[in-house]
């Protein structure tokens, strides 16, 4: 049984992907000082997530079955601090949660902690919606914004949205029934400040201060700018019909977005509209107020949460430059031809194998006695007394394969 | 959270757990809390709705009231009444306005879960093949070939072989678009009706295993124009690979029962790999659905005019290509027949709650 675990919820776009493959690349560093972080792939705990919240994910689900419930136990059979993350497990309902605690112990003697990352809504809301875009989604900004603002919240993208930004309602779910000395908020600084603050921020949190880490980070889950995410947007709707879910993450996710468009840092950045501000603002400070009021620990300053003022020149990834995209477009087609050109390639080099297996083969197979067997074989086959023997003697062999 | 309103709602979760069928809104009576947190709105509403349609067994009504949702919608919600009105968090809200397709949520994951722990049922051996059998392929409309080849190998006579005659089966496009969501509902999964077959109607496409002309030229360049036939009766099947027994008739699903195994479908897959939920689909699930009265699907009326021509080009490509045709060409039009343009949240809703109190009565 564990004596803690430290399980990470959330929330999105809060340096996630980077706390995880530290944690995942230093898994031997941190076994040394008794922590476990339990995965054999870089992605066990989202597929241990999915499986908690019975969540489809573009056919992912498929290999997250029973995921949870294996995380759980070698949790509970750790001696120690252990160590869960993944961001999608902020959207977990009250019973999900509920599951997912008593799984790794808690009422069971272990002491179980539950941290949140958390960023100002003037960048997650942009970046929810990028990512929305990123996950095969074609709607505008604008209808986006229109769907999170509606105060019934009952599309899909408003539930799902609220689901993993909605901080008092998240810890609701989760924390119904932990102290609040046993709920830790980890802040995302502004913009600009130092680099390796949020670093520090976990580090503290997750009282990893002292352990000689290695930070290079190998996995990021990195921003597009507008007109970069307005191009992607657009290859869903012309492509989404045709492209599978499977093919669609490593081309367009992986590829474009993340390997590619990611590196133009040079175009306008997605922002908040500066009409919505105002509206941000006052779910935030409410927000504020109610965690103060709850009494959770805070690592960083709560008052992070306020975000940047609005921007004085606002791109609208509705109506972007066209220059602009076209330039990204031009980036994404370079990247799709390197792409096409090295599968061809490996294609070629495949069929090359191939030939000289089949060629091998052909050898084996012109060998005179192979030739004597095949023609016995046939003449056997041809009448019914020998098709008798050629069964006994198969029987015989132990060989149910039917072939010469 | 107000005393009074958690105690009421406690005690409309006793009395839904005793059976009861009263609605939230005319509840006034009382209980102690049951458990770590109340039960969400749509687990309420589905065992209220579960003990109106028969006895719900406690097994049962204890597996609804910890269910959640799969996938993506809306979270377990609070009570309207039971809670005082929320700064944050979605709205409480009174469980008899929720829509049919919440609950519906709900219930496929519990029904995911039987037919998941049901497992396949055992196969029958298949018998001796045949000595002497004409060698037969079935393509095309996978509703329409599936029965007949399943008792085809239940009698000896499996598919394939060396020189096997391929017999491409259809019916009337408007049908066989059905067919086609059916067959991908019950295997790797679909859309809902519309979002799959508006686009293809929009596009003039028609799904690989229903272009009877592409299946036909596909199976030609294997094994060469003469020995691919092109059946738009199935009664012709029998006589045409010599077989005195008659084909039996394809047992399409309702509307309600094969949107029901589509979602169902879609649940599943969060607990079995695709091959497995293909077949648990397939061998466990569909015969429960077929047992399920309702109308059949057909294709909604705005899309006939469309079909029409679509089936037309088939049937003059097939007639061009010059294949050997058992029935009517004629028969690939869409026909009138009758039935329903799409399921119905409120019907697939009703098989659900029949299969499981089915399961756990």
């Amino acid at each position: 049984m564990a004596t803690r675990v430290l399980l990470h919820v959330g929330t999105p776009k809060t340096g996630t992907s980077y706390l995880q493959d530290v944690l995942f690349r230093n898994r031997r560093t941190l076994a040394s000082a008794g922590i476990l972080y339990p995965a054999d792939r870089f992605d066990a705990h989202f597929l241990a997530a999915l499986d908690l919240m019975r969540l489809p994910w573009g056919g992912l689900e498929a290999e997250a079955v029973g995921a949870w419930d294996a995380l759980a136990e070698k949790v509970r059979k750790h001696h120690g601090t252990a160590i869960i993350s993944h961001e999608i497990l902020a959207t977990a309902s009250r019973a999900q949660a509920g599951r997912a605690l008593k799984s790794l112990g808690h009422g069971d003697g272990t002491e179980v902690h539950v941290v949140l990352s958390v960023r100002d809504l003037v960048r997650q809301i942009p970046a929810e919606w990028q990512e929305n875009v990123k996950h095969r989604q074609a709607l505008s900004y604008g209808n986006f914004l229109d769907q999170i603002r509606k105060p019934e919240r009952d599309t899909r993208i408003a539930t799902w949205f609220w689901g993993v930004q909605e901080l008092p309602d998240i810890l609701n779910r989760w924390g119904h029934d932990l102290p609040p000395e046993r709920i830790h908020l980890v802040t995302v600084p502004p913009r600009g400040g130092p680099k390796n603050l949020l670093w520090k921020r976990f580090s503290v949190a997750f009282g990893l201060d002292g352990l000689d880490l290695d930070l290079e980070a190998e996995r990021a889950n990195p921003s597009l700018g507008a007109p970069e995410t307005a191009l992607v947007r657009r290859i869903n709707r012309a492509a989404n019909r045709e492209l599978n879910p499977g093919d669609y993450r490593p081309l367009v996710r992986e590829l474009l977005a993340h390997q590619t468009l990611s590196a133009r840092t040079g175009s306008p950045r997605l922002a908040l509209p500066p009409d919505v501000h105002p509206w941000v603002s006052e779910v935030t400070s409410s927000w504020i107020a109610e965690i103060e009021r709850r009494g959770y620990d805070v690592v960083g300053d709560l008052h992070d949460l306020v975000g940047a003022p609005p921007v004085t020149q606002y791109a609208d990834p509705d109506n972007p430059s066209e220059k602009q995209v076209s330039a990204a477009a031009l980036d994404a087609i370079k990247a799709l031809l390197l792409e096409s050109a090295r599968l061809r390639h490996n294609e070629e080099r495949l069929e090359h194998e191939l030939l000289e297996t089949q060629k091998a083969l052909e050898r084996a197979y012109l060998r005179p006695t192979y030739r004597w067997r095949e023609k016995l074989v046939r003449r056997l086959q041809s009448g019914s007394y020998g098709r008798g023997l050629l069964k006994a003697y198969r029987r015989v062999r132990g060989r149910s394969s039917r072939a010469a | 959270m107000t005393e009074d309103g958690v105690h009421r709602a406690w005690g409309w979760v006793a009395h839904l757990q005793a059976g009861g069928t009263t609605p939230w809104r005319d509840w006034t009576g009382a209980g102690d809390p049951r458990g770590r947190i109340l039960p969400g709105a749509q687990q309420l509403e589905l065992l209220r709705r579960l003990n109106g349609a028969g006895p719900t067994s406690p097994e049962l009504a204890a597996r609804v009231l910890e269910a959640s949702a799969p996938g993506r919608g809306r979270p377990d919600l609070e009570l309207e009444g039971a809670v005082p009105p929320l700064e944050f968090g979605p709205r409480p809200v009174d469980p008899a306005d929720l829509p049919d397709d919440e609950l519906i949520r709900v219930a496929t994951m519990l029904l995911a879960e039987d037919v998941h722990a049901a497992g396949l049922p055992e196969t029958e051996h298949p018998p001796r093949k045949r000595w002497r059998r004409r060698k037969y392929r079935l393509e095309g409309d996978v509703v329409l070939t599936g029965p007949i080849r399943a008792d085809l190998v239940r009698h000896g006579r499996p598919p394939g072989g060396r020189g096997a005659t391929v017999l491409v089966l259809g019916t009337d496009l408007g049908t066989m678009y059905t067919h086609a969501w059916t067959a991908r509902s019950l295997s790797a999964g679909a859309p809902s009706w519309r979002e799959w077959l508006d686009p293809h109607v929009k596009r003039g496409t028609v799904p690989g295993r229903i272009d009877l002309v592409k299946v036909a030229k596909a199976w030609s360049d294997r094994v060469g124009k003469e020995r691919v036939r092109i059946v738009l009766d199935p009664a012709e099947v029998p006589r045409i690979i010599g077989v005195r027994r008659p084909a039996p008739a394809a047992e399409p699903l309702s509307a309600d029962a094969t949107d029901l195994a589509r979602r169902v479908g879609q649940a599943l897959g969060l607990l079995a790999v695709p091959t497995e939920r293909r077949a648990l689909l397939r061998e466990t699930l569909r015969p429960r659905l077929a047992a399920l009265p309702g109308a059949p699907l057909v294709l909604p009326a705005e899309h006939l005019e469309r079909v029409h021509e679509r089936a037309t080009h088939l049937r003059d490509a097939l007639l061009r290509a010059g294949y050997p045709v058992h029935g009517d060409l004629d028969s690939l039009l869409p026909a009138d027949r009758a039935g329903v343009p799409e399921p119905s949240d409120a019907g697939v809703l009703a098989h659900a709650l029949r299969l499981l109190l089915e399961k756990k009565r």
